[in-house]
């Protein structure tokens, strides 16, 4: 039973080094990798198969503009910081900061005034959670604010690596049906993607806000994206890309 | 193209040498762009993952360690994963091909005596279009278009254990071939 079961591992680390494996499979997979040295040695053989398909076709010249076009826009999208230098608060950040919670404060009041007593505090209760991450993020040194516009759909994220927080706050994000689901993805240097979890917008309020305290170490990911998902979400993405954000 | 040297050119543009990059790009550019065109089919689309794909270079030297592997190999690991993104963005079905139509500027057969990756990548190439349609495709669909076995059964209408055994046959092939 337990060779069995171990050959019909084997048989799936070729699918597995093209990530063409199916989520449950892969998940199986590499628990059993973690000890078996012997399938992590096959892995490793299809994977020099796998990076050999990169580069195994003809190469074609994309067009002289595109270099041009390269050499004009570099010097404009040039990140200043290194992964590890801390970014520190200065008072305009924070001066920012404060503007963008009362910005979120006076449309919370604004909306207070259109809604049933009982939905309001139940409103309130969600977004002063959001807040309350937002706050303790605005207020930690080394917080990093991203704003971003992707077709209209346009926030600001607020980063912690040291302490791998983030909040998201998100204008004109499109009302979803029951099926679907917004997932939010943290992106490696490598594009691999690792959830960090589903939210909804909230048809009451124009914003919607996403904030999290994640395991994973901040360090490794170079950005965010956002992507649309059956409702419960997925192990991958694989509904379209709603925006992304680069830290 | 020497390592060294391109870990070297890797570490410059992280301090923002433009000279450096334009070196990189220079020397990557086309298997870059043959790859992001090889995935999307589009030359607009593939110009565009192109330029993100080296875009990325620029704001992420600093994360490329040779240690792990080559720099182009780094480069197209990324490409890949552009292009795959924006193949989803667009919401655009997956591309079977029945016939051999990449203009093929490899029509001659590797030397058999040359050690160098150009020849390795070219005699995979060669090996790839020696497999049957059916295994082809799967390896298409795959890695080519990013999706899973059960995508890829319910794309070309195959029992999902079908597509398993195809696709695995096919890697075994191609790894036994290749490394002959």
């Amino acid at each position: 039973m337990a060779l069995k079961k171990h050959s019909s591992f084997i048989e799936n680390i070729p699918a597995y080094a093209l990530g063409a494996l199916d989520a449950q499979d892969a998940s199986a997979l590499e628990a059993h990798l973690q000890t078996c040295a012997s399938c992590r040695d096959e892995l490793a053989s299809y994977r020099l198969l796998s990076d050999g398909l990169l580069a195994a076709m003809p190469p074609t010249n994309p067009p002289p503009s595109l270099r041009r076009q390269l050499q004009s826009n570099l010097p404009a999208t040039r990140r200043t910081s290194s992964p590890r230098a801390r970014i520190v608060s200065s008072w305009g950040q924070f001066a920012v900061g404060l503007a963008l919670v009362a910005l979120l404060v006076l449309n919370a009041f604004s909306f207070l005034q259109m809604r049933s007593v009982q939905q309001q505090q139940a409103q309130l209760s969600r977004q002063l959670q959001s807040e309350q991450t937002a706050m303790a993020l605005l207020s930690y040194p080394g917080v990093k604010t991203i704003s971003f516009n992707t077709n209209g759909i346009e926030g600001s994220l607020l980063l912690d690596r040291d302490r791998n927080a983030l909040a998201l706050f998100v204008w004109n994000l499109p009302q979803l049906g029951q099926d679907k689901t917004y997932q939010a993805w943290l992106i490696d240097s490598k594009e691999e993607r690792t959830s960090l979890g589903i939210f909804r917008s909230d048809s009451s309020l124009p914003f919607t806000t996403f904030s999290v305290i994640s395991p994973n170490d901040f360090e490794k990911f170079v950005g965010l994206g956002v992507t649309v998902e059956p409702s419960g979400g997925s192990d991958h993405p694989t509904g379209p890309r709603i925006f992304r954000v680069d830290f | 193209m020497s390592g060294p040297e391109d870990a070297e050119l890797a570490a410059q543009v992280a301090q923002g040498n433009e000279k450096a990059f334009l070196a990189i790009y220079d020397r990557y550019a086309s298997r870059v762009h043959a790859l992001t065109l090889r995935i999307l089919s589009d030359p607009m689309l593939a110009e565009e993952a192109t330029q993100d794909t080296f875009l990325k270079l620029w704001n992420r030297a600093h994360l490329f360690s040779a240690e792990r592997g080559s720099l182009l190999l780094w480069l197209l690991t990324i490409a890949r994963r552009v292009a795959l993104d924006r193949l989803r963005l667009e919401g655009r079905r997956p591309l079977l091909s029945d016939s051999n139509d990449i203009e093929d500027v490899w029509d001659q057969l590797p030397d058999g005596n040359s050690l160098s990756e150009e020849h390795r990548w070219r005699s995979l190439y060669f090996a790839v279009q020696s497999l049957s349609l059916e295994h082809r495709q799967v390896i298409e669909l795959a890695y080519y278009q990013g999706l899973s076995q059960s995508e890829i059964a319910e794309t070309l209408g195959w029992p999902l254990g079908t597509v398993k055994t195809r696709l695995r046959a096919a890697l075994e092939k191609l790894r036994r071939e290749w490394n002959r």
